[in-house]
């Protein structure tokens, strides 16, 4: 589950076996954490995963992915990723999402380099997140 | 703002995505303890999005399991316990738990060993009165053998003082 989780953020399958690896052997010490955590296990492996990619992603000055296509096909299924559940979302809210969630950047930052008002980026990061809620359930 | 109109700004979302701020995380940690909706919203959506990496679960190459597990027996917090085999020489071979360090100050165990620890509650709290019980018998039985042991002292006094007169005036 965790390797489709970070194929969103790095598309290559060899750098994301290494993250997968590396990703483990630094969080195994941590589970106290995840124990301790308001998130389920699961969930809080996200978090911290997120975490080492972009950490990972920033290092080799590469962005995720940032195309609306199907990530991969497994037993002639096309396997999907959050990104891809805004498909039908407007541009700027695929914008907000690519930028905030996949390339981990702030929203202040967001707002500035875009000449946006901060709270328009916040509406529409909500807005994306709403519409993720809605097409999961 | 209520609990509703909360949950309804996607910060729900935004935490378990870890796209929440610090400031923003510590207020819906806070709140979480407060309301039930609110972590019955947590639950629900944490529920979806792991039955959508499910769904959409792309499997690694295999052999990476295996590569992760060299790594873990590298990594100083892990420590390693190994499983027995039920075969010499196995033992050391396979590391299969991983130790979480507790924080708490309490010590948990199996419901199983509760009428245990009952049972010995009560068979201590009988020991204990049995023992005070033969304790207290035990000082009265030393009080009547004293006494009887005084009485006895007193009977052959009064014996033997006939039988001294007697040899005195046999001896006469």
């Amino acid at each position: 589950m965790l390797f489709s989780y970070i194929l969103q953020f790095v598309p290559d399958k060899a750098e994301a076996e290494y993250l997968l690896i590396d990703i483990f052997s630094r969080l195994t010490p941590k589970l106290q954490q995840a124990c301790d955590s308001s998130l389920s296990i699961y969930c809080w492996l996200q978090v911290e995963a997120r975490k080492i990619i972009l950490e990972y992603n920033r290092s080799q000055g590469s962005e995720g992915m940032s195309v609306l296509e199907p990530m991969h096909v497994v037993d002639g299924r096309s396997k999907v990723n959050y990104f891809s559940l805004l498909q039908d979302a407007s541009p700027e809210h695929q914008w907000v999402f690519r930028e905030l969630f996949i390339n981990g950047r702030e929203k202040e930052e967001l707002a500035r380099q875009a000449g946006m008002d901060l709270a328009y980026i916040g509406r529409l990061l909500k807005e994306s997140l709403l519409i993720i809620r809605e097409k999961l359930g | 703002m209520n609990i509703h109109q909360y949950i309804a700004s996607g910060i729900v979302e935004s935490y378990t995505l870890g796209l929440a701020s610090p400031q923003e995380a510590a207020e819906f940690e806070r709140m979480l303890l407060l309301h039930a909706p609110l972590q019955q919203a947590l639950a629900d959506f944490q529920f979806q999005l792991e039955l959508f990496a499910i769904q959409n679960e792309v499997p690694p190459p295999p052999g990476i399991k295996g590569e992760i597990e060299d790594r873990l027996r590298n990594v100083p917090a892990v420590r390693p316990i190994y499983r027995r085999q039920g075969q010499k020489g196995d033992d050391e071979r396979q590391s299969d738990y991983i130790k979480v360090q507790s924080s708490s100050t309490h010590m948990w165990v199996h419901r199983y060993w509760r009428p245990v620890f009952i049972i010995i509650f009560i068979l201590s709290k009988i020991f204990l009165a049995l023992s005070i019980y033969f304790f207290v018998q035990y000082l009265h039985d030393q009080r009547d053998i004293q006494q009887l042991q005084d009485q006895l002292k007193v009977v052959q006094q009064q014996l033997s003082i006939p039988d001294h007169g007697r040899q005195q005036g046999h001896f006469k």
